[in-house]
């Protein structure tokens, strides 16, 4: 007792008796986030995507997003919400490694997803059901799932499974003959804790395992296995700070599949207000993987010459790729997000990221040699109506 | 959209517990768990009541057999001690046997060697503490937790409100507010604080829509002898009723800070408004010349002068 107090006497400083009084149990509500009741107002959001990717001397891809969501309560215990988006996607990207020259040619395509989700609210409990659809002119996607969530008594605690299955078409304008598909099937369970009234835990772990075909028509060569299994572990931490009104949210993710890539995210948003309209969320994420088993790196054959590995055609491998995307790196993406409540129904918001990717980057490894690095800006703008 | 108000009396207060909602039924049924609460930590540290752990830690005071505590009990007694230690001693549990010479409706003043004798009884540093048990040195010596328990009551219900799912309403124990969220529109609440001089009439205003506001001032429970008045807030080094401040209202993310940091600053006199400013609260003070002092901190709500509308 007396060395508690002692301690107390000599943090005698701003704001000790708030932050005393906020330590009590059950004085603050929990972060309940994921209360099971069904939202009470509706909402409406309109955002604007641009995201464009580059790499020195060549300006890839580029990406104009306008989507919608829409949330409405049906019934204290219904809920149905639902989003469309379009992309126009342009530009082009290397058939191989980071070479400008191998790049496809320039290309237009445009994308048209929508999803619906019909959520149920139970006392302690919530289930809901979602279709997506997702449509490009060389590739279709389907996808249905189901969800629940279960609450403890004291609404500090809640559990969480989903499965989920996805049928895709593959087809491609290089290759009028292409006609592939691809299943999968997916698992997730988590469970979300409110440890104190100021610090949320969640640890979500999925499994995805899929057949079909994985590899890339645009890109050569690139043979991919036709199986895939993946498995993430997703685990956060979020803790408010009362005296300054700010939540830092914290993330690890671990990823592998059976591709061979095993990759480590570690994330962070600081969230603080500004005022009593504003809130400005800067954020950080560090990312590094490693290759994939079959990926090779921009070493050529001596005399086919490139794109093919040396003794490509006298020993062909079985599985083999040149795609970027599966090579071993490291990468950096900050963050800033800018949120103005305008009234208690109307807010906007203004998101900015800049990705920064190099092979030199990767933690605990070597990164794959020879690839130019890769960057990338997101831009998004958006307004929120509530009613 | 529905406000409705569920009127009770507990902790000697008229109590009120307001809620928005679509549906009456669920918002009596959460207001009915919310009163619960309040009426369980009422029994839960009363000092009437022979069995409640108070006085069971009271009645083993001065016999070396320490009394096992349970873990709220226990955070708040750490609390006890951390405000007695951020108070400089001002703030004391132990200081409630002063009542047994304090007697607000005799309008009597104390004979001073009785009042002598109790001083020694007084004094957090006598609490003995080792993990769960507790022990009062002296026999004769209480814990007294009147000094926080309606404001952790108001807490406490409020947090079994939005356990229930409730997003919209307050509890209000006797002044001692605990604000759930704004009305169902979005919109503040406004509370009234009352003029320390006129019993009907409020000297300020607060709007809120989250945190709390707690008041102390010597106009709750005193007397009026010979032209002075003697306030049932009182000081633990002398034994007698602190003067310098008419009331003290406070606003803090908890009504046990609030409430708290409101009777601390009664104590500590002229030291009051910079010891508030320290603690980061936003406060409004009225001294004996009813003149007031107000601070706000960045982002809490703004204390309007003058009545209600």
């Amino acid at each position: 007792m007396a060395a508690t107090d002692r301690r107390a006497a000599r943090a005698d400083k701003a704001g000790a008796i708030i932050a005393a009084a906020l330590s009590l149990p059950g004085v603050m509500a929990p972060l309940k986030v994921f209360a099971e009741s069904a939202p009470e107002h509706g909402e409406v959001a309109v955002k604007y995507l641009q995201y464009k990717d580059s790499q020195p001397g060549l300006e890839r891809i580029k990406v104009k997003a306008p989507s919608v969501y829409v949330l409405a309560p049906l019934s204290p215990k219904w809920a149905v919400e639902g989003s469309l988006v379009s992309d126009s996607v342009s530009g082009a990207t290397p058939r191989y490694h980071t070479a400008i020259s191998g790049a496809t040619p320039r290309m237009n395509d445009e994308r048209v997803a929508g999803d619906v989700k019909v959520t149920r609210y139970e006392e302690r409990s919530a289930y809901s059901v979602g279709l997506s659809k997702s449509k490009e002119h060389d590739y279709d996607s389907s996808a249905i799932s189901f969800d629940a969530g279960f609450s403890s008594d004291d609404n500090n605690r809640t559990w969480n499974v989903g499965v989920g299955y996805a049928s895709d078409k593959i087809s491609s304008t290089n290759d009028i003959t292409l006609h592939e598909r691809k299943r999968t099937a997916e698992l997730m369970v988590g469970v979300t804790q409110a440890w104190t009234a100021n610090d949320l835990l969640q640890a979500n772990l999925t499994f995805n395992s899929g057949r079909g075909y994985y590899s890339d028509p645009y890109k050569t060569p690139d043979v991919r296995p036709d199986k895939r299994t993946q498995a993430i572990l997703l685990t956060r931490w979020n803790h408010h700070f009362p005296e300054l009104a700010s939540t830092l949210r914290t993330s690890y993710r671990y990823y592998r599949d059976t591709f061979g890539i095993r990759a480590h995210t570690l994330g962070a948003d600081w969230v603080q207000p500004v005022g009593a309209m504003v809130t400005v969320t800067p954020s950080l994420r560090l990312y590094s993987q490693s290759a994939a088993k079959f990926y090779f790196d921009p070493v050529y054959d001596p005399d086919v010459g490139a794109p093919y590995p040396p003794g490509y055609f006298t020993n062909p491998p079985e599985f083999i790729s040149a795609d970027q995307r599966l090579s071993a790196f490291g990468a950096v993406t900050l963050g800033l997000k800018l949120a103005v409540k305008l009234t208690p129904d109307w807010s906007a918001d203004l998101k900015g990221e800049r990705y920064e990717q190099r092979s030199k980057w990767r933690v605990g490894g070597e990164g794959s040699p020879g690839l130019d690095p890769f960057s990338a800006t997101f831009l998004q703008v958006g307004v929120n109506r509530r009613f | 959209m529905r406000s409705c108000g569920f009127e009770f009396q507990a902790m000697s207060s008229v109590c009120e517990i307001r809620l928005d909602g679509d549906d009456e039924a669920v918002l009596a049924s959460a207001a009915r768990r919310a009163i619960a609460e309040v009426r369980r930590i009422e029994t839960t540290y009363s000092r009437y009541r022979a069995d409640s752990i108070v006085s069971r830690i009271n009645a083993a005071a001065g016999t070396g057999v320490p009394t096992e505590v349970d873990d709220e009990t226990s955070a708040l007694l750490d609390f006890a001690g951390q405000l007695h230690a951020l108070s400089d001693g001002l703030f004391d549990i132990t200081s409630g046997v002063l009542r047994r010479v304090w007697d607000f409706k005799c309008r009597r003043l104390p004979d001073p060697d009785r009042l002598g004798e109790l001083l020694p009884l007084m004094g957090w540093q006598q609490v003995e503490r080792e993990g769960y048990e507790v022990h009062l040195a002296q026999a004769g010596m209480e814990l007294d937790f009147g000094g926080f328990g309606k404001e952790y009551a108001a807490d406490r219900a409020m947090s079994v409100l939005a356990d229930a799912g409730q997003r919209h309403g307050f509890v209000n124990l006797g002044g001692d507010i605990r604000v759930l969220g704004p009305r169902a529109d979005g919109s503040a609440w406004r509370f009234g604080i009352q003029h320390p001089r006129c019993d009907a009439d409020t000297i300020a205003s607060v709007e809120m829509t989250e945190g709390a506001l707690a008041s102390s001032g010597d106009y709750e429970r005193y007397f009026e002898l010979d032209g002075q008045r003697y306030c049932h807030i009182l000081d633990p080094r002398t034994g007698w009723p602190v003067r310098g401040w008419t009331s003290v209202s406070v606003t803090a993310p908890a009504c046990v800070a609030a409430g708290a940091l409101s009777t601390i600053a009664m104590l500590k006199g002229e030291h009051a408004l910079d010891f508030l400013e320290t603690q980061r609260a936003s406060f409004f003070a009225v001294d004996l010349a009813l003149q007031t002092f107000h601070h706000e901190q960045p982002d809490a709500r703004r204390f309007d002068h003058g009545a209600l509308p």
